[in-house]
């Protein structure tokens, strides 16, 4: 595993702090930082360096194991599984997700990103995830 | 005059020197035990409060060196408690004293919290073996006690005045004779327990391995001070030969401290000032961690907050009064 695969949490965000650890992980899967076969550390220890409780960092490995990332092994952390390609997203996801980015733009675009600039952002974070 | 006061006076000098030092030997994320801004300590306000702290140390000083003088006269048995004891009590309410006026200078403590994913760093480094050979030493300072028994006199001196003078003498027993190779066997068991208990309850960084390696070279000065102790009775020397060393190596550590904490990317750990009382004692039952960096000084303190940390401390203190019942009485 590289050594830079870091997550970082902010723990004044409004956003959960398991919700932060879920996506922090994942955008390390989606770009193969965290290829299969990668161990994560354990609850315990993911939730001390976090500062945080462990029920919150076991809420994170078992979202992500959901999601099919992650193999939980009771008491040993997690590992990193092969993921085969999901099938395409059910039209009601879809529509989730297509609020989420309008909804990011328009915050994007309020707090005075000119619409070239939001553009320009998506595409180097489709590039940073290799999509 | 008590023959001990130049001691004593020595005893106040170097107190007071400890008592200058404190805010050097901790992690420079921190003065006088508050989070500050980076370059806070060679601001003219960090200054300020260096000299205003200085000042009141060495005052303090002057101070017990006339308590200790005037106890020496009236009371001689204190003169020595009195000379360790004042410079370091005063200083100290110097240094709560100047904690309170740099709280006003505090630097915002950042929630951002971020944690490496790789799980080797869990795993105990391999110099952790290192703790292992000084309990050799006991060992073979046991099996020479036991082949030069006969040569052990029937009473032996287990406790010495300032002057080198013998004035407690303990009975040939396996109690009086093994008892402090028993006590440095299990005072270095309970050291490779703390540092083990730290390793796992604290945070990663190279702060740990800095401490954990210090606690290791306690385990040598142990296993070496201790055999030496426990030869005495065989041999026979002056305990004097033990004092430099025993005065030695508080220094080697101290010059170790100052030296890791020059490096001024030398983490720490990020804990919230509102969980600390006194600087000194903390308490955050948010936090998962066992140990958390101490403040003052460099080391580890106890997490109040996490029930384990008192499961800990409470196995070390009986540990440790356990210890004491194998010394030779």
């Amino acid at each position: 595993m590289p050594s830079s695969a870091k997550i970082r949490i902010d723990l004044n965000s409004q956003v959960p702090a398991y919700r932060q650890i879920v996506d922090a992980v994942r955008v390390l899967l989606v770009d193969g930082t965290l290829p299969p076969g990668s161990d994560l550390p354990s609850v315990r220890r993911l939730a001390m360096e976090l500062g945080v409780h462990f029920n919150t960092v076991g809420e994170a490995y078992r979202a992500l194991a959901e999601e099919g990332w992650l193999d939980l092994r009771h008491g040993r952390g997690a590992s990193v599984i092969a993921r085969g390609s999901p099938g395409a997203a059910p039209p009601e996801r879809l529509q989730e997700f297509r609020v989420q980015l309008r909804n990011l733009v328009a915050q994007m675009r309020s707090a005075g990103v000119p619409p070239t600039r939001i553009a320009a952002e998506l595409r180097a974070a489709m590039e940073s995830l290799h999509l | 005059m008590n023959s001990l006061l130049p001691f004593a006076l020595l005893l106040t000098a170097f107190t007071g020197a400890l008592m200058l030092l404190l805010p050097h030997i901790s992690p420079h994320r921190y003065f006088f035990a508050i989070t500050v801004a980076p370059g806070f300590r060679s601001s003219d306000q960090g200054r300020a409060s260096l000299r205003r702290y200085n000042a009141a140390v060495v005052c303090s000083v002057v101070i017990a060196v006339v308590a200790t003088l005037g106890v020496d006269q009236s009371e001689p048995r204190l003169t020595v408690p009195m000379a360790a004891l004042s410079p370091a009590l005063l200083g100290l309410a110097a240094f709560l004293l100047e904690r309170s006026q740099v709280r006003r200078f505090a630097a915002p403590v950042s929630a951002v919290r971020e944690a490496e994913l790789a799980p080797e760093h869990d795993h105990l480094p391999r110099w952790i073996a290192l703790t292992l050979p000084p309990f050799a030493l006991p060992l073979a300072a046991a099996a020479y006690l036991r082949a030069h028994w006969d040569e052990i006199p029937a009473r032996f001196p287990v406790h010495f005045d300032a002057h080198n003078v013998a004035n407690r003498w303990a009975d040939k027993t396996a109690r009086a004779v093994y008892g402090p190779l028993v006590f440095a066997g299990g005072g270095m068991l309970i050291m490779i327990l703390l540092i083990l208990a730290m390793f796992y309850g604290s945070r990663r960084g190279r702060q740990r391995t800095a401490i954990l390696k210090m606690m290791v070279a306690v385990i040598y000065f142990m296993g070496l001070l201790f055999t030496g102790i426990g030869i005495m009775p065989a041999l026979q020397f002056s305990p004097s030969v033990l004092f430099i060393p025993a005065l030695a190596f508080p220094l080697i550590l101290l010059v170790w401290i100052i030296f890791v904490l020059r490096d001024p990317k030398m983490p720490a750990d990020a804990t919230p000032d509102e969980c600390w009382t006194l600087g000194a004692i903390y308490y955050n039952r948010q936090d998962p961690a066992i140990f958390v960096q101490r403040r003052i000084g460099f080391g580890y303190t106890p997490n109040f907050g996490n029930p384990l940390s008192w499961l800990i401390m409470g196995g070390f203190v009986a540990a440790l009064l356990g210890l004491v019942f194998t010394l030779p009485r």
